[in-house]
């Protein structure tokens, strides 16, 4: 007879109405399959035992035996947090980036971070490389970096310092604050993540122009967290279904984003009256300016010094073969779907 | 014994426990933490260290006593604990709490009071009931301004309430008046019971308060109905005024004072309340406003002493140690009567009675009403109405207009012997030929009125609907 | 026991009062946000973290003063009818099953939770203004030596009590009460407070206890 299955309590830091709880469920899914029904995961959404901005804490004390969220979210207990999926875009997409974690050492300044420096119970890994973040939702159109000065924006993380180095005022709200606090007027512009978790919080509702293309959260992925006695005490087998089932996850992960996100942005045009608009090459430039002005701040410290020379080295190679390799996809796209790009 | 029934065990418990009168917010805590070990017990996590020392190595006898004692302790309960009170303290809805009593205790220090109601009884004057009905809008202007009950009454028991009994009002008309009126405070936005509503069910406060405001206002109204009605059928229970009485005054004087005492305090309600509803400041920062306000306000009317801001300051403390407390010791304790199931076995009792979501409502309201008898306010929103929550979905009842019922119920909590606050207050600076059974029978009619209230919303829910429809769209 | 019940009292009112001050605090840092957001179009970055860091402050400090002055919310409506002596008795049992646990417990998790967070140097992730929050988590340990020690006073309270048969009540500092107000009828109105309510509300009804039974 089968033992009973081992069961793991796993929390999200979304709302259980988000796309990104199915997400997570698919990982779930193919954990419980591998393992021929010996793991179970209890999936929970934000809140249930702790809340969104609490799951690392909770994971490395035991609370929880594992989440599913993002670096950013705990930046609070080390700036260098954010170096994983939210930091200075070199020119690495999250693709490039999570490369980096798996195959450029990113994984192991990322143990060294968590477990040598700030002594947390944890083993973390990272997965499904998240297309770039839209840099947001305006009221009104913005075309140069100078219509942005005043703004009162929502973002978080490193994002945050850069939006304040081009002139707005930013606010660091929860999701699910965002659009209460728009028609408060308490934030007149916001960003949060994607078409599909942007339209389901009703962000159409208080703002009619969306712009694509940022570098302010480029290269982001989820965040899979472990307790570390939980993992050690596994079975071998099973502790390699929890690790590689990430790798799985991401893949499966990026076709419902794919198919959703892109159906969710025709949908905000044709259906919510929403102009999707290119952020201008002017805006993009004082973003990369900006970030020219954080970086050396964040070099002070030695350990997230380390952190970005490992990336500019893995993006400097790699980038220059990922640019000089790719075919001119843009040329083929319109070449078939012709007059539809606004690039 | 299976989780879920430990959990009614755990309930059950607590529910004799409070009988004993110990402080609940403890109660609650040691509770969590007592059933917590038990649900979370789990030996492999807690001795794994002691286990692994004595395989990998053969610790001293010193050595395994302290690991198996490290392992008694290493219980997530703890942790869980730890973070649900941090939870508490971080919580950005309850910031609202001390500010609002805050507010409500320099406002209740400004020497408004008097003025208003003195110029409320001359502008009323041809009313049947006039100084009944001036003591009521008084109460409900006050009540815009405090969130709390308690002091509202006593300013009103002793300024409203001889004067209404030199006027030859009957003692309990008088003092029912006083009560009720003085316990709008509790339901008329701002007010703190509903700020402990929203942080316990998570319905946005700033809908709530959008969505309290004409049902409070609705029951004021009621109130003032009853009051002319009664005295029109009743003269000699509330006789008109005699021209002593009122003095001779003028229409421009009685505009003057108007202006004076009337017009300050409802520009801070009004700014207070506006940027809440029109969604310039969140109920924090006004009610920081307010506070602000306040004090000039006492400036203004020369009413400020430090002797005053200090008790307001020492009082703020308290309460708010009281509401809070509470928290930390209820998130607790629920979470782990959630864990072990409790929470799903009452979910699945409650539906399979098969009730209409009609029957719900009033059993779930009649529960409140009873409770509302033994109990105080914070007990019942923190502890009990969280019971109910999770069931509303079933029965598609908006928790908006369930928590405006709850409130505008539990104001009979304040009327109600043997706990009547409100009767309280009154009877202890009342003079002494009035006595307690006097009051109670002046509260029954307008506990009347609350009934009549939460029927008539029932009825007509777009009193609650309508505002928050407005402002915040569906 | 004595000495000891009055400097827990007075060491309680202390912390309590010195921490209750954070509300002007509170209300003139977030008054300030609302000036300078409406007047200057310059929101700050620190306020929301202000504000719930000074409101968890203040609570929790409070705790033990609160208990001390008889202040948090019990449902007594049963406690009430009996004489001192049986109070006493089972409040003694019951601040050893019901008070001291969780106390313990608040103390040494919290520490655990705050040492962690000084070990970073925790800041909020709210604003990029990066304000400091392991001391915040630190309060959790400081309100709960200050409940322990209070604790222990009432216990030594229930002790006395059971030996006298009367309660010792600590000494009231906020004079302006309801029940004052009853006890020195004529002052004049704005010269009260509201906040022991409850606790005087209680006073009035043993009081009345005469009148409510007939
Ligand atoms: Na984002
Ligand atoms: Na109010």
């Amino acid at each position: 007879t089968a033992a009973a299955p081992k069961v793991l309590k796993m929390q999200t830091s979304w709302p259980a109405s988000d796309i990104w709880m199915d997400f997570a469920r698919q990982y779930v899914e193919r954990v419980e399959k591998m393992s021929g029904g010996r793991l179970k995961i209890d999936l929970l959404p934000a809140g249930a035992v702790v809340k969104a901005f609490q799951v690392m804490d909770a994971v490395s004390d035991g609370v929880l035996d594992a989440a599913h969220s993002v670096p950013v979210y705990w930046y609070g207990k080390n700036k260098a947090a954010s170096l994983f999926g939210t930091g200075p875009v070199f020119g690495g997409s999250a693709t490039t980036m999570l490369a980096w974690f798996n195959g450029g050492g990113g994984r192991e300044l990322y143990r060294e971070l968590t477990q040598d420096i700030m002594g947390l119970n944890v083993v973390g890994l990272l997965g499904f490389p998240m297309p770039a973040q839209p840099f947001g939702w305006f009221k009104t159109e913005v075309n140069k970096a100078s219509d942005l000065k005043g703004f009162k924006y929502r973002t978080v993380g490193l994002a945050a310092d850069l939006l304040q180095k081009m002139g707005m005022s930013v606010a660091q709200l929860p999701g699910g604050e965002i659009v209460p606090a728009m028609e408060r007027g308490v934030i007149d512009a916001f960003e949060f993540n994607n078409p599909s978790s942007d339209r389901r919080f009703g962000a159409q509702d208080v703002a009619k122009n969306y712009y694509l293309s940022s570098y302010h959260q480029a290269s982001e992925s989820f965040e899979f967290l472990f307790n570390k006695d939980v993992m050690e005490d596994l079975d071998p087998d099973l502790r390699a279904i929890l690790e590689h089932g990430v790798e799985a996850a991401s893949t499966a992960n990026t076709a419902i984003a794919m198919d959703n996100y892109s159906k969710d942005l025709m949908e905000l045009q044709s259906k919510e009256g929403v102009t999707v608009h290119r952020t201008s090459k002017d805006i993009l430039s004082a973003q990369l300016k900006a970030w020219d002005e954080i970086i050396p701040t964040l070099e002070a410290d030695p350990f997230m010094k380390k952190v970005l020379d490992s990336q500019r080295t893995w993006v400097e190679r790699v980038v220059f073969y990922e640019l000089m390799n790719s075919p001119d996809l843009a040329l083929a796209y319109d070449h078939y779907f012709p007059g539809k790009l606004k690039l | 014994m299976s989780d879920p029934i430990v959990a009614l065990l755990m309930l059950a418990l607590f529910l004799f426990i409070i009988l004993l009168g110990f402080p609940v917010a403890f109660t609650l805590m040691a509770m969590g933490i007592g059933f917590g070990y038990y649900a979370y017990f789990d030996a492999d996590r807690m001795w794994r260290a002691y286990n692994r020392a004595i395989e990998k190595a053969d610790p001293d006898q010193w050595d395994r006593i302290t690991l198996w004692f490290d392992g008694l302790f290493n219980n997530r309960i703890f942790d869980l604990f730890v973070n649900q009170t941090f939870s508490v303290m971080a919580n950005d809805v309850l910031t609202a709490v001390p500010l609002f009593l805050f507010m409500g205790y320099i406002v209740e220090r400004a020497n408004i009071v008097a003025r208003l109601f003195h110029t409320l009884n001359i502008a009323a004057r041809r009313v049947p009931g006039s100084m009944a009905v001036a003591a009521l809008i008084t109460c409900t202007l006050f009540a815009t301004a405090t969130g709390i009950v308690g002091a509202v009454v006593t300013l009103m028991g002793l300024l409203a309430f001889p004067a209404m009994l030199k006027a030859r009002y009957d003692t309990s008309l008088a003092a029912g008046v006083i009560c009720a009126g003085g316990t709008l405070g509790i339901l008329i936005p701002p007010s703190i019971m509903l700020i402990v509503y929203a942080a316990a069910s998570g319905v946005s406060i700033v809908k709530l308060y959008a969505g309290a405001l004409f049902p409070g206002l609705l029951l004021a109204g009621l109130y003032v109905v009853y009051v002319v009605v009664r005295s029109m059928m009743q003269p000699h229970l509330a006789p008109k005024p005699t021209r002593e009485e009122i003095g001779d005054i003028t229409v421009p004087q009685i505009v003057w004072q108007l202006f004076t005492s009337f017009f300050p305090l409802a520009f801070l309600i009004l700014a207070v309340l506006g940027a809440i509803l029109f969604g310039l400041a969140t109920p924090s920062e006004a009610a920081a406003v307010g506070a602000l306000g306040g004090l000039l306000l006492t400036f203004a009317y020369r009413a400020f002493t430090w002797q005053r801001l200090r008790e307001s300051v020492y009082l703020t403390v308290r309460t708010t140690a009281m509401v809070c407390w509470l928290f930390v010791g209820s998130w607790t304790f629920s979470s782990v009567f959630s864990y072990l199931g409790g929470e799903q076995i009452i979910s699945e009792f409650v539906t399979g009675l098969e009730i209409s979501p009609i029957m719900f409502l009033i059993m779930a309201q009649i529960i409140i009403f009873i409770l509302g008898w033994p109990l105080e306010w914070s007990e019942i929103i923190i502890i009990f109405v969280p019971i109910f929550l999770p069931l509303l979905p079933h029965f598609g009842i908006d928790p908006l207009f369930f928590g405006i019922l709850v409130a505008l119920n539990l104001q009979t909590s304040f009327l109600t012997p043997p706990m009547a606050m409100s009767a309280y207050y009154l009877k202890g600076i009342a003079p002494p030929h009035v006595r307690l059974a006097e009051i109670f029978r002046g509260n029954y009619p307008f506990l009347a009125m609350v009934v009549l209230a939460m029927i008539i919303l029932y009825q007509f829910p777009q009193i609650a609907f309508w505002l928050p429809e407005q402002v915040y769209g569906k | 026991m004595l000495a000891y019940i009055q400097f827990a009292d007075r060491l309680s009112a202390w912390f309590g009062k010195a921490f209750a001050w954070l509300i002007l605090v509170m209300a003139i840092g977030v008054g300030y946000e609302v000036v300078v957001r409406y007047g200057f179009n310059a929101p700050t970055s620190w306020a929301f973290d202000l504000s719930y860091i000074t409101y968890g402050t203040l609570f929790m400090m409070g705790g033990a003063y609160t208990l001390s002055r008889g202040g948090h919310v019990r449902g007594d409506f049963i406690y009430r009818l009996w004489k001192p002596r049986t109070q006493a008795k089972v409040e003694l049992v019951l601040y050893f099953l019901f008070f001291f646990p969780g106390v313990l417990a608040l103390i040494i998790s919290g520490w655990k939770y705050a040492e962690r967070s000084w070990r970073y140097m925790e800041v909020s992730v709210n604003s990029p203004a990066g304000i400091p929050i392991f001391q915040f988590k630190t309060v959790i340990v400081a309100a709960g030596i200050l409940l322990f020690i209070q604790g222990v006073a009432q216990v030594f309270r229930a002790i006395l009590c059971i030996r006298s048969g009367e309660w010792l009540i600590a000494d009231e500092d906020i004079e302006e009460t309801e029940v004052q107000l009853a006890k020195q009828k004529g002052v004049g109105p704005g010269n009260f407070a509201a906040g022991t309510a409850r606790e005087d509300g209680r006073g009035l009804k043993e009081e009345y206890k005469d009148e409510l039974e007939r």
